[in-house]
């Protein structure tokens, strides 16, 4: 397993989808883009997770990085359900799905 | 009758009840309120008769109740309480039987009078008060007792408050027994405070200072001193001289205070209290002495002053310092049984004569002998019973002041042989003293009730120049009121309101020295029994050295002189020093004595009625004996002393500086100190208060609301704000995580 595939370039890879995540989260003004940034994120955890798996039980069955990855996508999936039905009613009050006009929580 | 002494206190409280109950209620009663007092004093003098009687009939009976009353707490016990004994029997029955007498009295004699209401509220208040200090069985009670009598005589002596000269003469009573009280009140401290050094709680109890002073625990210089500071408040309230000035002008109160209160019952609280501490007077030698001499003097000297007045109220007065003169002298010299025997007689006698003399005021609107003369066809009851009152006054054989006053001359007679000369003075000029008593009283009789009648057609004659004061004017003033208008057509005979408590008085003046005297059973319990108090039993004189030893016992203690009959009571040994001559029990039937007595009774009533049996002489032997007549005249110049040398002084110097100390520097204390204290104020308000806590507390709030200002900006609601704050906060802690590693 370990002549197949270097582990240095899933590594990468997830940090580039992390820090691109990052990057739509922070700089994104539009609430869909900044969900699906946050699937980024998740994505490049998951593969990370996999990637390290592999990494430390190369010799052996054990799949535990592969079923947290399972966990994630599962719950990602509900969290993008919830996000998407927030951003909708948002754009019905509101006719924007712009995060810098909903700032009511503030001082 | 044993239960009954446990109520004794009613007989005190009642009275202030009834004064209580006058004051509140008494103008809408039907009667104008004194009725409560009449029926008030009514039931105490019932009570006081119970007690009497079995006080009588169980000699040396004696009851204490206290209960502790110490508002300030510590150490000292004070106790308001009473202690009932012979004595006090002896006092609740004279004060009771004067009172009732006196309140009936004033029904007729106050009537249509302005302030009735208030005069009978002010007779049971003093009522109250006299037997606040009777039944006292500590001396702080007694000391309240005592004020509040001096309270009231003020106030009554001030009743026709309307005319200055009975302001002045209030003021003058007041002011002179409170001189004297401050004697009152140092000789209790210094008594109780003697008591107090033994670590006894209770120093002002009375029991206490009796024992502690026969016992010899305190010394001769704590009981001398002590006995001399109260005894000089006695010499103020029983009208000893120098300080008696004030009691002969005390008679501007009406008439019926007079006989209540400077006859028979106020003036009589000073021989009251020396006679309740008795037992620590005759400790020592000086003492005695000194109430005797003071006596002497008392006895004699104010008797020739009232030979010259002309104010029938005024004889009276003077007749009262002298008489009690006696009194005290009979206490100086041993005679504790004579001296309040003789307090007793009096006070029925004296009361009897001023009742008299009041009824005669009534009836002929003036004060003045002068213009009375023949009563005796118009007023027979009042003729009848003052004669007999002035014959016990001046101790006609068989009347009550004859016994009381033999019981006197015996006792200095007896203290005589113990090797002093007061007993001897006591004897001597005691005779003297009746002397002129018989001679003054038989003057102020002839005056009034012989003759013809002088008075109503030249009222207002020119006698005044006798009379120093025109304080008569007052009882014309009252009496005038409800009199048909003006007509003073010829003096009649008083209502049965006044002439029943003559009748009653005169009967009291006649037979309430029987117990005393030598008519009574040898066997039977007799005056000196009754009031004869437990610690006097036992109480020696230990200044008078035993004799030898073949002198017999009995005689010493009876009938060692030449005059003094046996003593009845007296057992051989009783006392354990058996050489002291003092009088015990009613003296015998002397023939001498009793002679002598009588003789100079006869000697001065028929000096008198060769003088005034004619009515009023022209010139009046009285005014011609020069020097004499103008020492007597100006009082022996007391009256002018006093006012040039204290009043005077007093009112532009003392006065003066006084207030001046008072208004300048004491003020100027208390100003300048009110004044720094306020600086001082306001520099804390100013600079710790304002500045400093309050800055304190403002800046910490707006300290806190600077800095949520600013930082409530951190809350901004823009979520990407937040996202890179989390991402900054992740990336910081990665680095920290590494650089730990």
């Amino acid at each position: 397993m370990s002549e197949g595939i270097h582990f240095i370039g899933p590594l990468i890879l997830a940090a580039f989808l992390f820090c691109v995540g990052i990057y739509g989260i922070i700089a994104r003004r539009n609430a869909v883009l900044v969900l699906m940034s946050v699937e980024l994120m998740l994505n490049a955890v998951n593969i990370n997770l996999v990637a390290f798996n592999n990494l430390r039980f190369a010799d052996s069955p054990t799949v535990d990085g592969q079923i947290f990855a399972l966990f994630i996508i599962a719950i990602a999936a509900a969290e993008v359900g919830v996000g998407l039905a927030i951003v909708l009613n948002m754009f019905r009050n509101r006719a924007s799905v712009n995060v810098d006009d909903v700032d009511l929580m503030r001082w | 009758m044993e239960q009954l002494l446990d109520y004794a206190w009613l007989v005190a409280l009642l009275p202030l009840a009834a004064a209580a109950i006058i004051s509140a209620f008494g103008k809408l009663m039907p009667l104008k309120g004194s009725e409560v007092g009449i029926v008030a004093v009514f039931i105490a003098w019932l009570i006081s008769i119970g007690i009497t009687w079995h006080t009588f009939s169980n000699p040396g009976v004696v009851l204490e109740r206290a209960f502790d009353w110490s508002p300030l707490g510590g150490g000292l016990t004070l106790e308001l309480g009473m202690l009932v004994d012979g004595l006090t029997a002896m006092m609740f029955l004279l004060v009771t039987t004067v009172s009732l007498m006196v309140q009936l009295y004033s029904r007729e004699y106050m009537h249509g009078e302005e302030r009735f209401t208030y005069f009978f509220a002010m007779l049971s208040l003093f009522t109250f008060s006299m037997l606040l200090l009777v039944i006292a069985n500590n001396t702080l009670q007694a000391i309240v007792g005592w004020e509040l009598v001096g309270l009231c005589s003020f106030l009554l002596i001030g009743f026709y408050w309307h005319d200055k000269p009975n302001q002045d003469a209030a003021n003058k009573a007041f002011m002179v027994t409170k001189f004297a009280d401050v004697g009152l009140v140092v000789g209790v401290i210094i008594l109780s405070a003697g008591v107090a050094a033994t670590g006894i709680e209770k120093p002002f109890n009375i029991g206490t200072t009796m024992e502690l002073s026969m016992n010899g625990t305190l010394s001769n210089g704590t009981i001398a001193f002590g006995a001399l500071m109260i005894f000089l408040g006695a010499v103020g309230k029983s009208g000893q001289m120098p300080l008696h000035v004030w009691l002969p002008d005390a008679m501007a109160g009406p008439t019926p205070v007079s006989a209540l209160i400077h006859a028979a019952t106020m003036v009589t609280a000073g021989v009251f209290l020396v006679a309740r501490l008795y037992p620590v007077y005759i400790q020592v030698a000086a003492v005695m002495h000194t109430v005797a001499i003071v006596g002497v003097i008392t006895l004699f000297f104010a008797g020739f002053l009232a030979l010259v007045q002309d104010d029938i109220k005024k004889v009276l007065a003077y007749s009262t310092v002298s008489q009690l003169g006696y009194m005290m002298a009979a206490l100086g010299v041993g005679g504790y049984t004579a001296g309040i025997f003789h307090l007793f007689t009096h006070g029925f006698f004296k009361a009897l004569l001023f009742l008299g003399s009041g009824s005669l005021i009534h009836a002929v609107h003036s004060n003045n002998m002068s213009e009375m003369g023949g009563m005796r066809k118009f007023m027979p009851i009042t003729f009848v019973t003052f004669i007999i009152g002035s014959l016990a006054l001046a101790g006609f054989p068989l009347t009550a002041g004859f016994f009381s006053k033999d019981e006197v001359l015996v006792a200095g007679e007896l203290w005589a042989a113990n090797g002093f000369v007061t007993g001897n003075l006591v004897l001597w000029l005691g005779l003297a003293g009746a002397f002129v008593t018989t001679f003054y009283m038989a003057r102020s009789c002839f005056l009034i009730f012989w003759g013809e009648h002088r008075g109503a057609h030249h009222a207002h004659a020119e006698e005044h120049d006798v009379v120093p004061h025109g304080d008569d004017a007052h009882d014309e003033h009252h009496t005038d009121e409800h009199v048909t208008v003006g007509h003073h057509a010829t003096p009649h005979e008083s209502g049965w309101q006044i002439t029943v408590p003559l009748v009653v008085l005169a009967a009291g003046a006649l037979l309430v020295g029987l117990p005393g005297s030598f008519l009574w059973p040898a066997d039977a319990n007799n005056f000196e029994s009754w009031t004869a108090t437990h610690a006097l039993e036992e109480a020696s004189y230990p200044f008078i050295s035993a004799p030898e030893d073949d002198h017999p016992a009995s005689e010493a203690v009876g009938g060692a002189g030449v005059l003094a009959a046996p003593a009845l009571a007296a057992e051989p040994g009783e006392h354990g020093d058996g050489g002291v001559h003092v009088l015990h029990g009613p003296p015998g039937f002397e023939p001498l004595l009793a002679g002598i007595a009588f003789a100079v009774f006869l000697a001065a009533a028929g000096l008198a009625w060769s003088i005034y049996g004619k009515g009023q002489p022209d010139d009046d032997p009285m005014f011609r004996m020069g020097p004499v007549t103008k020492a007597l005249v100006a009082k022996y110049g007391l009256d002018t002393f006093g006012y040039r040398y204290i009043v005077v002084p007093v009112r532009d110097k003392l006065s003066p500086a006084a207030s001046w100390s008072s208004n300048v520097v004491i003020d100027g204390i208390v100003r300048s100190a009110g004044g720094a204290a306020k600086r001082l104020a306001d520099a804390t308000y100013g600079t710790l208060d304002q500045k400093i806590i309050d800055g304190g507390v403002n800046g910490a709030a707006f300290s806190a609301a600077w800095w949520s200002d600013k930082l409530k900006r951190i809350q901004s609601g823009d979520v990407q704000r937040y996202a890179g704050a989390l991402v900054a906060g992740v990336i910081v802690l990665v680095l920290v995580f590494a650089g730990a590693r």
